[in-house]
């Protein structure tokens, strides 16, 4: 037997994950457990959650491997400080500090953490991390694979061939020419988190026009040759974690939004602020498309791969599977730097000769909920417990009836889209329930759009395109038909596209048991499917963090598994 | 993290650095390792802190 334990920390979204003789059998983020959100510590406790669902001491362990070589990145930070030399000096100190008091002693820190040897602690590039994250838990045997990020230890771009157990990187685009660092700075001026508000910028997109896209090509300079150059001087790069722009970018696109206005699209200077959105994702995606037309040239592969932070634009995904020559597409759904724990995991098993067990990847990962702990601490705290005979049943006929349910179940999904198992569902076709999560719960902006779930039998009335390999993970999206924007009313964009989940016909998955019976009672096997989670907090793990919600926030019902939970 | 852990990470990292283009760094690198020791050396070691204060 081997056991490979991958790890990510120290820049954000920690996590870890444990690959016995080449099968995933855990992964967890670390900000699910801690409640702290994007959580970049040492994943202490997703560690020992992996270990604990493998049923391993550390000490078992072949290795542990970690996503990132710390040296390498020491390295550009010194460059970089240097670059900025004399202007930049009092810099040198803030740029220097993180890597001295913590990130240069990753492989320490794992080893005293873990208990085991120092020398059983070993590293892999990122983007070869992100890349194996994504063609080894993919189904293809060949494969282009994509890697696009901020940035690395200095990589922001690869193009990789995976074969069999094997990835071979082709090339790589270094700092400063990044996506990933001019959509964060473009993020950040929209007055948007940076690292957390990107997927925002993607909905804020599809209410804008892409009419500033020569301004934004001022900055993402495309080459004939299908690669990118981006023009530093509009980026403050050498800060990784407050990326930021310059005033260069001030004077290109007009001053940046306050981050504490409330957004309202009717009004001239927000629908200006959309567009520059619009503008930057048409031209992102133009590279991304680019690049991966190269790809396939460089290859003469039939399949690719996408992974890194850039990967996580499921928009952009649709656009490279129309257009980029592809015959399939396939995204894992911890494509950011949380799926680097299981690149890095994946490569330390296949280096000690696993193989690859075939068996399609599931995303249900994480910890599973305790169900006798849900009943017990929902007693002691008064809440009214019932235990359900037809769980799946009772789900759809409350969602038919206008309520929004919290639903706890199995395993908890891996990566930062709910699958069902750590979900808020309701109907897809009403409004008044996605008003609800979205103004009293979530509390989102006006803008940013929910997402439908479906059994895969509905995707061909609901759609234009059926379903692929990325619609399982909520990877991708799709353009919804006229005469299905009825049902789909309150999970499609303003745009007319929808990020959706699609399940097997035949799980026996109890979400899909969910989505047979929304059949049975509405006709249409359809839910609104959001994260279970609340404003500023990562998504829900254990059932304890369910029942906290259920306290705290208007929703009708928690049903944990048989379990029906709700206010007395 | 032990001394011993700490020792594996220099050695490693000097290795790293023992390239010709990046030659260069290496006076700022021991610099900078031996500042580091040191704070960790004085916030842990009571007596070495009025040594540091003097020196730096």
């Amino acid at each position: 037997m081997s056991a490979v334990l991958g790890v990510s920390a120290f820049h954000h979204d920690a996590a870890a994950a444990l690959v016995i003789d080449g099968v995933v059998v855990a992964a967890q983020q670390e900000e699910r457990l801690s409640g702290l959100k994007n959580d970049p510590r040492l994943p202490t406790r997703a560690m020992r959650a992996c270990l604990g669902i493998g049923g391993l001491d550390a000490r078992a362990l072949d290795a542990v491997v970690f996503y990132e070589n710390p040296y390498a990145r020491f390295a550009r930070v010194l460059e970089h400080a240097f670059a900025e030399v004399p202007r930049g000096i009092f810099r040198f100190g803030r740029l220097c500090e993180p890597m001295l008091r913590d990130k240069l002693w990753i492989l320490d820190a794992l080893a005293s953490d873990l208990g085991v040897e120092r020398s059983r602690v070993e590293y892999v590039s990122h983007h070869d991390a992100h890349a194996a994250s994504a063609f080894f838990a993919s189904p293809y045997e060949r494969a282009a694979i994509l890697t696009i990020d901020a940035v690395g230890e200095s990589t922001t771009t690869a193009c990789f061939l995976g074969e069999g157990t094997t990835i071979t990187q082709l090339e790589q685009v270094a700092s400063p020419n990044s996506l990933g660092l001019v959509y964060a700075a473009i993020t950040s001026w929209l007055g948007f988190e940076v690292n957390e508000g990107e997927y925002k910028v993607m909905g804020l997109a599809g209410y804008g026009a892409p009419n500033r896209v020569d301004a934004v090509t001022r900055i993402i300079r495309p080459r004939p040759d299908g690669r990118f150059d981006v023009d530093p001087r509009f980026l403050t790069l050498h800060d990784e974690v407050d990326v930021g722009f310059s005033y260069a970018m001030v004077e290109l696109l007009g001053a940046p939004r306050s981050r504490t206005r409330s957004w309202d699209l009717s009004s001239p200077d927000d629908r200006g602020y959309a567009d520059v959105a619009a503008s930057l994702q048409a031209v992102t995606e133009d590279a991304l498309v680019a690049l991966a037309r190269r790809a396939r040239a460089r290859t003469n592969a039939d399949a690719l791969c996408l992974a890194g932070g850039v990967a996580l634009n499921c928009v952009a995904n649709a656009r490279i599977a129309r257009e980029a020559g592809f015959a399939r597409v396939f995204v894992q759904p911890a494509a950011g730097d949380a799926g680097g724990a299981l690149g890095a995991a994946y490569l330390g098993a296949f280096a000690r000769g696993a193989r690859r067990s075939g068996a399609p990847f599931h995303p249900y990962l994480g910890v599973r909920v305790d169900v006798s702990r849900v009943r017990s601490v929902a007693e002691a705290l008064g809440l009214r417990v019932t235990s359900l005979p037809t769980p799946a049943t009772n789900i759809a006929e409350r969602i038919a009836r206008g309520e929004v349910i919290a639903h706890v179940a199995g395993r908890a999904e891996w990566g930062p889209r709910a699958l069902g198992h750590r979900s808020l569902l309701a109907s897809a076709a009403r409004g008044t329930a996605r008003e609800r999560i979205a103004s009293v719960i979530k509390r989102r902006e006006p803008f940013r759009p929910f997402a439908p779930a479906m059994l895969a039998s509905e995707v061909g009335r609901s759609f234009d395109e059926g379903a692929d390999d990325m619609t399982p993970f909520m990877t991708t999206t799709r353009h919804v038909r006229e005469e299905a924007l009825a049902r789909l009313a309150a999970t499609t964009h303003v745009d007319h596209t929808a990020r959706v989940q699609t399940v097997a016909e035949d799980s026996v998955d109890p979400f899909a048991e969910i989505l047979r019976a929304m059949r049975a009672t509405t006709g249409d096997a359809i839910v609104l499917n959001a994260s279970l989670n609340a404003p500023g907090d990562p998504m829900v793990a254990t059932g304890e963090q369910a029942l906290s919600f259920l306290l705290a926030h208007r929703v009708d019902a928690l049903v944990a598994e048989d379990l029906l939970v709700s206010h007395p | 993290m032990s001394l011993r852990h700490r020792l594996v990470t220099v050695r490693e990292l000097i290795v790293h650095f023992a390239r010709r283009e990046r030659a260069i760094f290496v006076p700022m690198l021991l610099v900078l390792l031996l500042g580091a020791l040191l704070l960790g050396a004085s916030t842990g070691v009571g007596h070495v802190a009025p040594f540091v204060y003097s020196l730096f």
